[in-house]
């Protein structure tokens, strides 16, 4: 898999029960979104396809809360509360990624742009193709 | 009379502090891994007082490292709320500003924050020194 432009790199919450690996290019785009749900968080948004993205660990450990359409998955750590990932409701088919979460970024240039989620009915489309698998 | 008001996402954690102006309160963005991970920026003066507010199971007590200080985390939601320690002068605690959406502090960059290599004496001399004076009660009175 030498080709693959991705490289599984490893993340967790805090206290370490739940676990994940998330396969990113060198250079990855990230969104930093302003709705109530992100603010509380600073939740920094890599969203990638099914294919890309596995739970290693502790998928008996989260908790999920759902608000408004329930679209969206919130899940995070039953023991120390951290949101290492989540199913948004802009990417039902894939998973976002919170950056903060993985165990080093060395060598991943991330690129924050802010998403305005406060005004999600007029902007959540606009994220639909980051979790589009390849054809 | 100054006191600012917030709560976690879904509404069962409430939290709040009273005594000192908005812009007099210090602003912190603890570099620790569970700060970093809660996206954490914290406040507490030790002139004013601070109260949680949440029903009998509504929070997740989270210990770590040298278990001085019990993290709040909202059972429901997840939104870490603020942090709460038992202490020889009583409890004292700080509040998460994001994670309540606690206002008055707009507009403001919160202060990079490292506490790595504290010993026990020398963080609980320092939290008393910073955190405020706090107390819980429960959210709805009980029947």
């Amino acid at each position: 898999m030498t080709d693959s432009p991705f490289q599984w790199r490893a993340g967790g919450c805090h206290c370490g029960g739940v676990r994940f690996e998330v396969a990113v290019p060198d250079r990855v785009e990230a969104q930093s979104c302003n709705c109530s749900m992100c603010a509380k968080t600073g939740f920094v948004h890599v969203i990638v396809p099914e294919s890309r993205f596995r739970v290693t660990k502790g998928i008996d450990r989260l908790a999920e809360y759902t608000f408004n359409t329930r679209v969206a998955k919130h899940l995070f750590c039953s023991e120390c509360g951290v949101k290492s990932f989540y199913r948004p409701r802009s990417n039902p088919d894939g998973w976002s990624v919170n950056a903060r979460c993985l165990d080093s970024v060395e060598g991943l240039e991330i690129v924050i742009e802010a998403f305005d989620g406060q005004n999600w009915e007029a902007n959540g489309a606009s994220l639909a193709h980051l979790s589009k698998e390849p054809a | 009379m100054t006191l600012l008001k917030g709560q976690c996402h879904c509404g069962a954690v409430r939290a709040s502090i009273e005594g000192v102006a908005a812009g007099e309160l210090p602003y912190r963005a603890c570099q620790c891994g569970f700060c970093r991970r809660h996206g954490a920026a914290t406040t507490s003066h030790p002139g004013a007082t601070i109260v949680f507010a949440a029903d009998e199971g509504a929070l997740t007590r989270y210990r770590f490292g040298q278990k001085l200080s019990n993290f709040l985390v909202c059972a429901t939601c997840g939104s870490y709320v603020g942090s709460l320690a038992d202490t020889d002068a009583g409890p004292i605690a700080i509040l998460n500003v994001r994670g309540l959406d606690l206002p008055g502090f707009e507009g403001r960059t919160p202060e990079p924050m490292t506490y790595d290599g504290e010993t026990p004496e020398a963080r609980t001399e320092r939290r008393k020194a910073r955190w405020s004076p706090a107390r819980t009660t429960a959210l709805h009175a009980s029947a």
